[in-house]
């Protein structure tokens, strides 16, 4: 009974810092999750079908279960919750626990970005630091770094879109980087065969439906792709700039000076990185924090920043910002959030 | 017979006739009883040999549970079929015939649509648009699945489809399609073309063994190679 002892310890820890109780629902609509996570979703979900034929799953995460219990209140106030229950997913993974224990902490409708934040990893630190007196370290990374730049860089949208979007999926990414690379995006035989259907397209009804979407849509999206550079030859440099970038892992104390290092040696324009305040009053905490850009690649709904923290060697806790994740469950309004939580098994 | 072998045979069509020829080229002269339609044939002088015709898909499931020793089907149904089956199931040889390609095809006037990449795109405006999600009329769920969503495309859905997948978009039951195809005719003749890294899987038949057997089946698969 050793780790129901410590989880009240940590309970304790959230709730003298201000964390409410919430408690999730256990059952969902899978398809709820489903239409707004993708189809990917599906085959990590434990689901079975009710009496009305709906499919339901158990919740496969506290973090999403605990956004849609926000979401139903309907409250519009900031909300400081922790939670602790089990969440149930499977992975491809042979052995791996149908069932997992989850605690945790979320800041939903946090607005205060540089106060929150700090917060939540410094409650996580301060519950975790009661139990072991290990050598803790931070590891740390930003998102939002990764956008400034490719924000900053001059390529067509359609690369700078494919590559913010896919930077959680990093063998998806390098094979991206490849393609930019060889700008093996679009071929000169079948595009003049297409510009000639283009024209012909034009002529055509406009509001004609096409497998569900009008010739308009068609016709607008193209002539957006050719006014978007076509012979994209500055590719290779690109590359050669994100994957620098990619590289950057130091101490928090140097960051500053080794972005500005970077920023110089690329030619790239001197303001590009200027808010990362979250990151640097993480030196607040008086702890060994490492930054690395390269890092919070595994979850996609992390728009900020991200952290794991260890004692040892082992990862005790990890969380981050997410920014869209509530948007994308049914907000009307974006609502950002940030939160962590604990991994028992490893304290 | 404790010696007996199993072969399961696709029941129709060219894949039937293809891999009755491979057999006969192997030595292997399969023998029809006087009724055309019995589903048993046997192997002529070979009476440990038994002969069944089934349905290709019918092949894997018969190989998964140890009714078949061995069986010729193709590599598609293998790949698409459960995962615990698949492990149950040796490929020995990919055979020159059956061959066909899993694709994924949007309707020719999408000419914006050209990769996958632009297909991903495409689906999040409809997402943002509509509120809904890409359709994807398939036969193949979970080849389907494991490519687009390793290509990174998300925002989908899939709808599953018994037959003529190539009328879904103009029918407006889903908006692209994946399928298998062998010469493309199909296709073209309904306006409909294959995406530039589209290729999910390129598959053709393949002789097949049950795992559990195939030590005790080495010599007679030597007589095959």
């Amino acid at each position: 009974m050793k780790s129901k002892k410590l989880s009240e310890q940590i309970v304790k820890t959230f709730k003298s810092n201000g964390f409410v109780l919430s408690e999730p629902d256990v059952l969902l609509d899978s398809e709820y999750i489903i239409q707004r996570s993708g189809e990917n979703f599906r085959r990590s979900m434990l689901t079975f079908e009710n009496e009305d034929g709906k499919v339901m799953c158990l919740r496969p995460d506290l973090t999403v279960a605990s956004c849609i219990k926000f979401l139903e209140r309907k409250t519009k106030s900031k909300s400081k919750i922790y939670y602790s229950g089990q969440a149930y997913r499977r992975t491809s993974k042979k052995g791996s626990d149908l069932v997992n224990d989850q605690l945790g902490i979320e800041i939903l409708g946090s607005k205060d970005q540089l106060k929150d934040d700090f917060k939540v990893i410094n409650t996580i630190l301060n519950s975790a630091k009661k139990l072991k007196n290990k050598k803790i370290k931070i590891k740390v990374g930003d998102i939002g770094l990764f956008k400034k730049l490719i924000n900053s860089l001059d390529m067509p949208e359609r690369w700078k879109l494919r590559l913010t979007k896919h930077f959680w999926r990093p063998k998806y990414f390098e094979e991206l980087l490849e393609r930019l690379e060889k700008n093996s995006d679009i071929d000169a035989v079948t595009f003049d065969a297409d510009k000639k259907r283009f024209f012909e397209m034009k002529k055509m009804s406009q509001d004609t439906v096409i497998a569900g979407r009008t010739v308009t849509e068609i016709l607008k999206r193209f002539d957006k792709k050719i006014k978007d550079p076509r012979s994209f030859s500055e590719g290779k440099k690109i590359v050669t700039i994100i994957r620098s970038f990619l590289k950057i892992n130091c101490k928090l104390s140097q960051l500053d000076e080794k972005l500005l290092d970077f920023v110089e040696k690329n030619n790239l324009k001197k303001n590009i990185f200027k808010e990362f305040k979250s990151i640097l009053n993480l030196k607040k905490l008086n702890k060994e924090v490492t930054f690395i850009t390269n890092f919070g690649r595994n979850i996609e709904y992390y728009t900020g920043i991200v952290f794991e923290i260890f004692a040892g060697k082992k990862e005790i806790a990890r969380g981050g910002r997410y920014d869209d994740l509530l948007k994308s469950l049914g907000a009307k309004k974006s609502i950002p959030a940030v939160g962590a939580a604990i991994n028992l098994n490893n304290i | 017979m404790k010696n007996l072998i199993t072969i399961g045979l696709p029941s129709k069509g060219r894949l039937k006739d293809k891999a009755v020829d491979f057999l006969d080229k192997k030595g292997l002269k399969v023998l029809q009883g006087d009724k055309e339609r019995n589903y048993f044939a046997s192997i002529e002088n070979k009476s440990n040999i038994k002969i069944i015709y089934l349905h290709a898909k019918e092949i894997i499931q018969r190989l998964g549970d140890g009714t078949l020793d061995v069986g010729i089907s193709g590599l598609d149904l293998l790949k698409e079929s459960e995962k615990n089956l698949q492990e149950k199931i040796t490929i020995k040889q990919k055979l020159n015939f059956g061959e066909a390609d899993l694709i994924v095809a949007v309707p020719d006037d999408w000419i914006d649509v050209q990769t996958i990449a632009d297909l991903e795109e495409v689906a999040f405006d409809i997402r943002s648009k509509r509120n809904t999600r890409l359709r994807v009329a398939t036969k193949y769920p979970n080849l389907t699945n494991n490519f687009l969503v390793s290509k990174g495309v998300t925002q989908y859905k899939l709808i599953s489809s018994l037959g003529a997948t190539e009328t879904y978009p103009f029918i407006g039951s889903s908006e692209i399609i994946t399928d298998i195809t062998s010469t493309g005719k199909t296709l073209a003749d309904n306006n409909l073309r294959v995406l530039k890294d589209g290729l999910i899987l390129k598959s053709s038949a393949c002789l097949m063994v049950s795992k559990k057997k195939l030590s005790i089946l080495k010599n007679f698969l030597i007589l095959l190679s």
